[in-house]
């Protein structure tokens, strides 16, 4: 069902995205770390389902929020001539293999628990076979 | 947690953060990404960017502006007996001034930067220059060329041909190689005193530039695009 939703969004942003007009080359810089704010939230989203705390108040506020002080680090960075995104840019994608190693494990476990089941059910018919 | 909630939030981000990525991604091809480092780069070459767009609103403008024009003159002239005459003296000035487009037979000479890593000696001597258009449109005046054109660029009476670092500066707009130039003019005439022995075209080819000549039966001229301003210049009376 998320995942399907998931899909769903990314097909539906594509078909828009490509065909809406482009922005101004100064907001490139801007629109780049909002997509790394988003893309951090997408997974921290992810990460919180498997983990059954998703707030959708909390999500939806570290999306907005994320992005808007990134936006604001960013510009601000360029007024002090200091490359301030880049240390968002790092907080983002840290996070980012924080969750996906979260999801990585959930699905690993999932996945090494359904083959052992498999495997002691294989083993169980052989023994009554045996037997 | 409600299943649908999620799903409608995550898919909802997923959809502007896929929109992100698809205009950023078209942004960046749209621009020469790769140089561009600061803030004032950026927006100089944003400027740069618009004025180009606003130079070709301002022609698309002055073309339909002609072409009213034009109609006005028209319904006058038809309504007019002597107004005849002025508009078909206007219209044969027009042609002089290189104000109309223009079509008939002629030569097209293709001029590109030679091979030069197969080439000996110099490098200047296989690369097409300012002066070696200059030569070639001289010759082809001197060959009773009638109208001309380089690259889509009309040479008029005002045109300057002039070297613009790695390019040519032909009416105030850059063209590169390879150039076409297009005469319209008796092709026969043009193409023997072109290829005449020991012409500048002959000298062309035997430095190693990429050159040919080919008689067409009917090759089009554009119109000159600037505009003529006598500013100092005044009839003697």
């Amino acid at each position: 069902m998320v995942y399907i939703s998931i899909i769903i969004g990314c097909i539906i942003g594509a078909i828009i995205g490509l065909n809406s007009p482009i922005i101004p080359y100064t907001y490139s810089s801007y629109l780049a770390i909002a997509i790394i704010a988003a893309l951090d939230t997408v997974f921290g989203g992810i990460a919180s389902v498997i983990k059954g705390n998703f707030d959708l108040k909390i999500f939806l506020t570290g999306f907005f929020g994320n992005a808007i002080l990134s936006i604001l680090l960013t510009y601000l960075g360029n007024r002090l001539n200091v490359d301030i995104y880049l240390a968002a840019i790092i907080v983002f994608v840290g996070r980012m293999f924080t969750n996906l190693a979260i999801i990585r494990r959930y699905y690993v476990e999932k996945w090494s628990k359904k083959l052992d089941s498999l495997a002691e059910s294989k083993k169980n018919k052989a023994e009554a076979k045996n037997k | 947690m409600n299943k649908k909630q999620v799903s409608i939030a995550l898919g909802t981000i997923c959809l502007l953060l896929s929109m992100g990525i698809c205009i950023q991604l078209k942004t960046v091809d749209n621009s020469i990404a790769s140089v561009a480092r600061t803030q004032a780069e950026n927006e100089l070459r944003d400027s740069v960017l618009k004025w180009k767009e606003n130079y070709d609103n301002a022609e698309t403008k002055l073309e339909y502006k002609e072409a009213e024009l034009e109609k006005i003159r028209n319904q006058v002239a038809s309504s007019d007996e002597s107004s005849t005459q002025i508009s078909e003296q206007l219209a044969q000035n027009n042609s002089l001034l290189g104000y109309t487009d223009l079509t008939g037979s002629g030569v097209v000479i293709t001029a590109a930067d030679g091979d030069y890593s197969a080439a000996k000696g110099l490098a200047a001597q296989y690369i097409v220059h300012d002066g070696d258009l200059v030569a070639l449109v001289n010759a082809l005046k001197n060959a009773g060329a009638e109208a001309i054109s380089i690259n889509g660029q009309r040479i008029v009476n005002t045109t300057a041909i002039t070297c613009v670092g790695n390019t040519v500066m032909i009416n105030g707009e850059r063209v590169g190689s390879p150039f076409i130039i297009n005469a319209i003019g008796n092709p026969e005439r043009l193409y023997g005193q072109i290829t005449m022995p020991e012409s500048y075209y002959d000298k062309m080819k035997t430095d190693g530039v990429d050159v040919k000549i080919e008689k067409v039966n009917s090759i089009d001229v554009p119109k000159y695009t600037g505009l003529y301003n006598f500013e100092y210049a005044q009839a003697v009376e």
